[in-house]
């Protein structure tokens, strides 16, 4: 789970790079469903795109852990 | 929900935030914590996408500055005069730029300014360290913005569009009424605070509204929409001040005919009727449109072209009042269609700039290069320890306030806070701290505190204090993962903040002090221009240029007391009018295209004239130009009856209204229509 990238000499922890990577497909999934006019339906916009994040981070997370094992 | 629990739950939200900020950074033991607890008092605002905005532009900011450092200290560090000259010059470079942007964006130049100076001053005398400190202010501020957003998104969030609706609805109504009011009266002394007003709210709403871009995902996002909405409010006292004008000049040379004074009342009737339909549905709005066309429909019989001119500006007011009304709502819920022609006109409208003053960026921009330079001469021929501190302080006093009329009265509240907040300071670090032993009991300690700071910064009244006490107390107890109380440092870091501020404040005194009656004069001035340049360029875009004239209109009016009256009639200081000729000018381009090559060039005439005047104001001009109107309105009657030649006459009858009044014969002349 824990793990560092090396870029460029420079050492970036591996959750950084996920939660980085969950926040682009986030943006990404908020603008879909904005455009699909689908948060008529949800209650509490900023509680909804929060949980939204973590599992998406958790997805890239597993994902990634898959990959590399 | 009321305003009470409003500020409570901001209150609560801040306080988790800090709280949550602390705890991470501490559980990672980050180098410095009390950097992510100012985070969140600088970013926390009562609006969630202001706060998001804000921790955006921030993060950017401070990336920026950080990255300048780095490339900087290395360079530079054995040549400590070179390394102050260039950080300074980096600051007043940045403060700049900023300015030149009045929207909340600036932030993000202004803060890589006085970032690269936080981060190179503090470094200078362990140039090896300079990665480690960058990295370390980059994480606490990364990790106070998020904490911030997260709890300021989810607990209890007010988004900017509610508020934004709110505001909008009441100045559509206000406008109404007040329209409503005023036709049937004469003009009046108050109505220039009127205009103030409205002006300031519709440059408070452009600025409040680039937040909604960052708002929590169910605020849709009409940045277009908003703009055309904005031009119409704009275009509202224009054209009101114009019917008013109009009719006075009319009561004075002739009565004012039964007709006319009919479709008056009729006009207050609707503007109060468009004022109070809460939610504007199309079919209403229809059945209005049709009244507002009959208002305007040609006067029958020997009229005057002022009386015809009063009539089409009473259907140009009342169509941008009920058209305000239908954008208002289209913001709310954009999906449901605009009518065709507001529809094309929102998808082609493009970004509008508000009014921008090079001079006073320049200004501010020496002030804080000269302050950095000061500081650092101080730090070096004293060899004074603590004078990175000082100069840091002195590039943060300078920016911050440097968008204000009067920044120096900020810098020394700034003082004045650090002043108040040390003795707490004082007493936690010396008191409560010593018997602190881990986080649960560090959080109870400071509980109280944050609670009181978070809760005065949610009202409006005691904001910016609050900030300033919470980032000087955040400052002053300086947490770090372990405990190290030293009297000696506690007290010259500060003193040495105070200093910087101290020089800070002088050097605004000295390059920012500008009577409020020359800076309407300068930015009127900048009004000319843009009229000068509406009038000579071919094909203007009349409407992004309203905003900005308008936007001067009301710094202009903020700038000049009831006393000014007669300074600003001397000084031809008078945005309203520059508006109107501005709007009349357009109007005139518009109706070129209907009419015939010659008459084509005589009102381009009058546009070059109209230029001259703006240009400099001299009488031998307005003498050229009301030779040119008067040619023009003459040429103008010989054409057949158009939609081109009417509105064309009413717009060359009003600019003579404005710019030369002192020939009344051509007004009074009979439109056999």
């Amino acid at each position: 789970m824990t793990g560092e990238f090396a870029i460029d000499g420079v050492f970036v922890p591996r959750v950084l790079i996920e939660f980085a990577l969950a926040f682009g497909v986030s943006l990404l999934l908020r603008r879909m469903l904005r455009w699909f006019r689908l948060y008529r339906f949800v209650w509490h916009a900023g509680l909804f795109d929060t949980a939204v994040f973590v599992v998406l981070a958790w997805t890239i997370a597993k994902v990634g852990a898959g990959i590399a094992s | 929900m009321s305003p009470r629990s409003n500020n409570l739950t901001f209150a609560l939200a801040n306080t988790s935030a800090v709280l949550g900020a602390l705890f991470i950074a501490f559980a990672l033991n980050l180098e410095r914590p009390y950097w992510a607890m100012f985070t969140v008092f600088i970013i926390a605002r009562p609006i969630s996408g202001a706060v998001r905005s804000k921790g955006v532009y921030r993060l950017l900011g401070t990336t920026g500055g950080a990255a300048m450092a780095l490339f900087l200290v290395p360079l530079l560090v054995q040549t400590p005069v070179l390394l102050c000259l260039t950080i300074s010059g980096w600051v007043g470079f940045c403060l700049y730029v900023s300015l030149l942007d009045r929207t909340p964006r600036s932030y993000i130049f202004m803060l890589a300014g006085y970032t690269a100076a936080i981060v190179a001053f503090s470094v200078v005398d362990r140039p090896d360290a300079v990665f480690a400190t960058a990295v370390a202010r980059l994480e606490e501020i990364w990790l106070g913005i998020v904490c911030a957003a997260v709890a300021h998104s989810i607990f209890f969030p007010n988004n900017a569009a509610t508020s934004i609706n709110k505001r909008i609805e009441r100045a559509i109504e206000e406008s109404a009424n007040w329209i409503a009011d005023t036709l049937k009266q004469p003009p009046a002394r108050t109505d220039a605070r009127t205009y103030q007003r409205l002006a300031r709210e519709l440059t408070d709403l452009h600025l409040l509204y680039t937040h909604v871009a960052f708002e929590t995902s169910d605020v849709p996002r009409a940045r277009r929409i908003m703009q055309v909405l904005q031009e119409r409010l704009s275009v509202l006292p224009v054209h009101l001040t114009s019917v008013q004008k109009a009719l006075e000049a009319q009561r004075t040379r002739a009565t004012l005919c039964p007709e006319v004074s009919r479709r008056i009342d009729t006009a207050s009737d609707l503007a109060r009727r468009i004022g109070s339909t809460r939610w504007a549905s199309a079919r209403s709005l229809e059945r209005l449109s049709y009244q507002i066309d009959d208002i305007g429909k040609e006067l029958t019989g020997p009229r005057t072209l002022l009386e015809q001119a009063i009539t089409s500006r009473l259907v140009s007011l009342l169509k941008a009042l009920a058209e305000s009304r239908i954008l208002s709502a289209a913001l709310k819920d954009p999906v449901p269609q605009l009518p065709i022609d507001l529809q094309l006109e929102v998808s082609l409208s493009t970004r509008r700039p508000l009014h921008v003053d090079h001079g006073i960026a320049l200004l501010s921009a020496c002030a804080a290069t000269a302050s950095c330079l000061v500081a650092c001469a101080l730090w070096i021929h004293l060899s004074w320890p603590e004078g990175g501190v000082a100069a840091q302080f002195a590039a943060i006093g300078c920016s911050l306030p440097a968008t204000l009329d009067r920044p120096s009265k900020v810098v020394r509240a700034g003082v004045l806070g650090i002043v108040l907040a040390l003795p707490f300071g004082a007493l936690y670090v010396f008191a409560v701290f010593p018997r602190i032993d881990g986080f649960a009991s560090l959080a109870f300690a400071l509980l109280p505190a944050l609670f009181l700071l978070s809760l005065m910064q949610a009202s409006e009244k005691f904001g910016g204090v609050a900030l300033v006490l919470a980032v000087a107390f955040s400052g002053a107890l300086a947490l770090q993962p372990t405990y190290q109380a030293d009297f000696a440092s506690f007290v010259n870091a500060n003193t040495a903040e105070v200093i910087g501020l101290l020089i800070a404040d002088a050097m605004l005194i000295a390059f920012r002090t500008i009577g409020p009656r020359w800076n309407a004069v300068r930015i009127s001035r900048q009004g000319w221009r843009a009229v000068s340049d509406l009038a000579s360029n071919a094909s203007p875009d009349a409407e992004s240029w309203s905003l900005p004239m308008f936007d001067r209109l009301g710094l202009v009016l903020s700038r000049l007391r009831d006393g000014d009256r007669d300074f600003a009639m001397a000084a031809h200081i008078d945005p309203l009018r520059d508006l109107r000729v501005g709007f009349n000018l357009a109007t005139l381009k518009r109706a070129e295209i209907h009419l015939s090559p010659t008459n084509q060039a005589t009102l381009r005439s009058v546009s070059a004239n109209v230029a001259a005047i703006y240009r400099r104001h001299d009488d031998r001009d307005v003498h050229a130009l009301s030779a040119s109107l008067d040619a023009a309105i003459g040429a103008l009657t010989t054409e057949p009856p158009s939609a081109g030649r009417r509105t064309g006459l009413a717009a060359l009858t009003l600019l003579q209204l404005e710019l030369a009044p002192a020939t009344p014969q051509n007004l009074s002349e009979e439109t056999g229509a």
